[in-house]
């Protein structure tokens, strides 16, 4: 199995933690958010009953 | 010379460099860097929006230290589910077939959960080695039993990954052999391989996303366990 080839091994590993950390990262904190986030439970209004005004 | 159906596993490497760093590379070409106005373009309009109901789903069942972990997280999530699904599109090489790549990722990450968990709260980490309600004398096999299962967790992350993207993508080579092989012989069961091939290609892209799931939200897990 070509996976089991210890040849690249330590490339592979350094590699991947590299973009992972150095490109990945930075572009996903680059995401802002535009709500705030907050720790709110929304609170749900209630709803009056209402008639239909008919005419 | 003559290729075996694992030879499209090999790190690939031209002229003595190696192409592997091309394909991890390549996901980062596909998250565009949002411009610092309000509203951009549908395009990051979407990348925000999938990578906060990515962050709320993980971050939801974690407490309020968890959530520092929530770039890293979140960021794992997108790289993975990137290079999982660039690998299906042809003549592509997918860098999570490799064991070293998923270890890399699995074993650092498993061990700092580990070790947030017994540095801050060592009691309770260690707690979790035994199940509450346990009979007393089943009490020292389940510590090993316990034990045996939480050092083989960084190996069963990596594997897992390994195993279900290699599977997939050697039986989609499998069967479109196979059609390629019946078209000349016998085209009725050819077409009807060529139809397997595609229910196929539509499992691996489902399998695709969801071991990149798994796989963070397994990290999220552990560290539910120790934050």
């Amino acid at each position: 199995m070509p996976q089991l080839n210890p040849n690249p091994w330590f490339f592979i590993m350094l590699m991947s933690w590299l973009t992972y950390s150095l490109i990945i990262q930075p572009k996903i904190l680059s995401l802002t958010p535009t709500n705030t986030p907050s720790n709110k439970t929304s609170t749900t209004t209630k709803a009056t009953s209402w008639a239909w005004p008919w005419t | 010379m003559n290729l075996s159906f694992f030879d499209q596993f090999t790190s690939p490497c031209l002229l003595g460099i190696p192409l592997i760093l091309l394909s991890m590379l390549f996901p980062a070409l596909l998250l565009p860097t949002p411009d610092n106005r309000w509203i951009t373009n549908r395009f990051a309009t979407l990348q925000l929006w999938f990578s906060h109901l990515i962050t709320k789903q993980l971050m939801t069942p974690l407490n309020k230290a968890g959530h520092k972990w929530a770039l890293i997280l979140t960021s794992l999530m997108m790289f993975l589910l990137l290079i999982n699904l660039l690998g299906l599109l042809p003549y592509t090489f997918t860098p999570t077939t490799q064991l070293s790549m998923n270890m890399a990722l699995a074993f650092p990450l498993w061990l700092a959960t580990l070790l947030t968990g017994l540095r801050n709260q060592p009691s309770a980490s260690l707690g979790h080695l035994l199940p509450e309600g346990t009979p007393t004398p089943l009490i020292p096999a389940l510590i090993m039993i316990e034990t045996t299962s939480l050092l083989i967790r960084p190996l069963a992350l990596g594997v897992r990954l390994t195993a279900n993207l290699t599977a997939g993508h050697l039986l989609i080579q499998l069967i479109s052999t196979a059609t390629t092989a019946l078209l000349p012989l016998i085209p009725a069961v050819s077409l009807l391989t060529a139809s397997i091939l595609l229910l196929l290609t539509l499992l691996e892209v489902a399998v695709a996303m969801i071991q990149a799931y798994v796989f963070v939200l397994l990290l999220s897990l552990y560290l539910q366990e120790n934050i």
